[in-house]
């Protein structure tokens, strides 16, 4: 700054920092003017509201300068005294005055009409956080999602499914063959193991990419913000604590993150009630089986019944968090939070396509690592004879030792339509992971069927010919797809889809153990993967957070919850005439 | 002005937003953004949507990339609350 600059900045004091502050202002000022190797460098009044502000690099530089010693020593008494007469830190008052200088600047100086005052995002948000409309609106968006992720996606999910249970299979089968280990146990642990098994969760790619889409859209646009908004306002109607919303958001997409966002909340009481609650925000990971018992029992109606599922989850936070909050965990503290609605905005392709890239890329890693590892240990277990006739990998499921371990817990599930062994084995697999409960039936089920199949043999080439032919259709139909959304059929003929092989096995087995009643069993089923405890990974967070003891509180509530739900699902059901 | 705001925060009985609470003082939304964000870096104010997404920290499921961030956790809104003087 040039000394006529300075000389004029000296002269013109824009903010006044009140009496007190200005005093002590002064009072180092005079130090400062003093000196004047200062004076050459610094403006006197910048200077020292710097030393009151105790700014680091100041200071710093002043400790290095000789014959600054008494000024550090009088800017300390300054801010000691001004610290007793305001109760408050020197930098945070003068900051204070500043945002009210800058604060009576803007109202003289700018002049806003009403319409200006009012944005294209607030008058959109007259209506998304509408105290009438703003739950509609949300539980629509909620449906169109589901609609997407099961009416949209069904196409890519029959075309990948082809895809691994055909020439991926034969492929290796092939090379197996060709090294000498056709038909031995190898062979076995690959097709009926890691095929079946990790398989089995990958055909659901393009449901989860949907998903991701669809969230994606409803984050980057700004809506999401809103529906955190809209769910606040009902939780604290409900009498339940706001800023549980937070944790119970992020519970739609993991559990585990969902369990350390509970720090938020400065209560432990609304801590450990709110992690009670998390695990009944259905995480991405359920998904999968929603839609495999969704599109075997309700074909025409899938994306529906996944959308009540979702709602019956929250349903079931909800009143369990009332009863909860007003017995166990009476607490009148409500903390008060500020929430930034920021605005809306048109989301970018690339940028959806990043987040779909960022999402998928992480369930595909979590399928060719965690579910991988329990298909083999699964495909072991299925492997070994217990009590029947055959040898390792030769021997029939039924006679398995899984078939043995699972069958012990079934009778534990008959009263819910689902005690069979395969159904009761894959929902211990799904402590693992949620999507090893698809995975498992895929190995438990298919087993016996892909037995009696006699494929004929195609070339390399001809299996290529076929991926790319069947993905053009299945790309036409995903096209054809969209406007089932609004109920638009475009498919010239109603005739069923003809079911695949796991499909066929999981409905007969379903009929069986329910004695007749699948559909309702299946109801019975998805809602036990809804209610019951979350992954081994989820619960190691959870204990993380609530210790031992509300970490056992919340497993065995959850299932014993879980087993009252289906029940009454289940014998209900059966007792109305219902599935 | 930074004392009426940690006021309006300690008043309310639940959530409100931003554009409320600007209403509310008489304050330009950038402006007081610009305040809010003062009071959070002197810890008076605490950004829950940053401490929520931060404390995954289990790294125990095959897809936590760590310090990237959790690739499952849903966006949320940015929130702030008062810093507790003595939590639990």
């Amino acid at each position: 700054m040039s000394s006529h600059a300075m000389a004029y900045a000296r002269k013109v004091t824009l903010v006044d920092y009140g009496r007190e502050v200005e005093n002590e202002i002064g009072k180092l000022g005079e130090i400062i003017e003093s000196n004047s190797v200062l004076t050459t460098r610094y403006n006197p009044r910048w200077l020292a509201i710097k030393l009151l502000e105790e700014d680091s690099d100041i200071v710093a530089k002043l400790e290095r300068m000789v014959l600054s010693g008494s000024l550090l020593t009088e800017a300390q008494r300054s801010i000691a005294h001004l610290r007793e007469v305001y109760g408050d830190d020197v930098d945070t008052i003068i900051a204070d005055r500043r945002y009210g200088w800058i604060n009576g600047l803007v109202r003289e100086t700018v002049r806003r009409t009403d319409v200006d005052r009012q944005t294209l995002s607030d008058k959109i948000d007259k209506i998304v956080t509408n105290r009438v409309l703003g739950i509609p609106i949300f539980l629509a968006l909620m449906w169109a999602v589901f609609k997407i992720t099961t009416d949209v996606a069904g196409p890519y999910l029959d075309w990948v499914d082809g895809v691994i249970g055909g020439p991926l299979t034969n492929w290796v089968v092939a090379i197996l063959g060709a090294i000498g280990l056709g038909g031995s146990w190898v062979e076995s642990l690959f097709v009926d193991g890691i095929i079946a098994g990790v398989g089995g969760v990958l055909v659901f790619v393009p449901v989860m990419m949907s998903l991701y889409l669809a969230l994606a859209v409803l984050e980057d646009s700004g809506y999401m913000a809103r529906a955190a908004f809209v769910m606040d306002r009902l939780m604290h109607a409900l009498g339940l604590h706001g800023k549980s919303f937070l944790p119970m958001i992020v519970g739609f997409g993991c559990t585990v993150p969902a369990f350390y966002a509970t720090r938020t909340l400065a209560n432990r009481k609304d801590r450990i009630l709110t992690a009670l609650l998390v695990p009944f925000m259905s995480c991405g990971a359920r998904l999968p089986v929603y839609v495999l018992f969704a599109s075997i029992f309700f074909p025409g109606n899938s994306g529906a019944v996944i959308f009540w599922l979702y709602m019956l989850g929250i349903v079931t936070a909800i009143v369990l968090g009332i009863i909860l909050k007003n017995t166990v965990f009476k607490s009148k503290e409500q903390s008060p939070f500020v929430m930034e609605l920021p605005p809306y905005r048109m989301p970018t392709l690339k940028g959806i396509w990043f987040h779909v890239c960022e999402r998928t890329g992480a369930f595909v890693r979590k399928a060719w690592t965690i579910i991988m590892v329990t298909s083999i240990l699964i495909w072991a277990l299925l492997a070994i004879p217990v009590g029947g006739e055959g040898s390792f990998a030769d021997t029939d499921v039924a006679d398995s030792a899984f078939a043995a371990v699972s069958g012990g817990i079934a009778p534990a599930l008959k009263p819910l339509g689902f005690g069979d062994w395969q159904a009761s084995g894959a929902l211990v697999t799904g402590f693992v992971a949620k999507e090893v409960v698809v995975g498992t039936m895929a190995q438990v089920y298919d087993v016996e069927e892909a037995e009696e199949e006699e494929a004929e043999p195609t070339t390399f080439f001809e299996d290529m010919g076929e991926i790319v032919t069947s993905f053009i259709g299945a790309t036409v139909d995903t096209i054809k797809s969209i406007p089932l959304i609004v109920g638009i059929n475009l498919f010239e003929d109603e005739a069923e889809e003809e079911p695949t092989d796991l499909m066929a096995a999981v409905r007969e087995g379903f009929e069986t153990a329910s004695g007749g009643h699948g559909a309702l069993a299946s109801v019975a089923f998805m809602v036990f993967v809804l209610i019951y405890t979350p992954c081994m990974v989820a619960i190691a967070a959870e204990r993380h957070e609530l210790g031992d003891k509300w970490t056992l509180v919340s497993v065995f509530g959850q299932l014993a919850l879980a087993w009252l739900m289906a029940l009454v699902i289940f014998q209900g059901g059966k007792l109305l005439g219902l599935g | 002005m930074l004392r009426r705001i940690l006021n309006e925060f300690e008043s309310a009985t639940g959530g409100i937003s931003i554009n409320e609470l600007g209403h509310r003082l008489g304050v330009e939304r950038g402006a007081l953004e610009g305040m809010i964000d003062y009071l959070v870096h002197k810890g008076q104010l605490q950004n829950d949507r940053a401490a929520a997404v931060a404390m995954c920290q289990s790294g125990g499921c095959a897809s936590c990339p760590g310090s990237r961030g959790c690739p499952f956790v849903v966006e949320t809104p940015r929130a702030f609350s008062i810093v507790p003087k003595n939590s639990d």
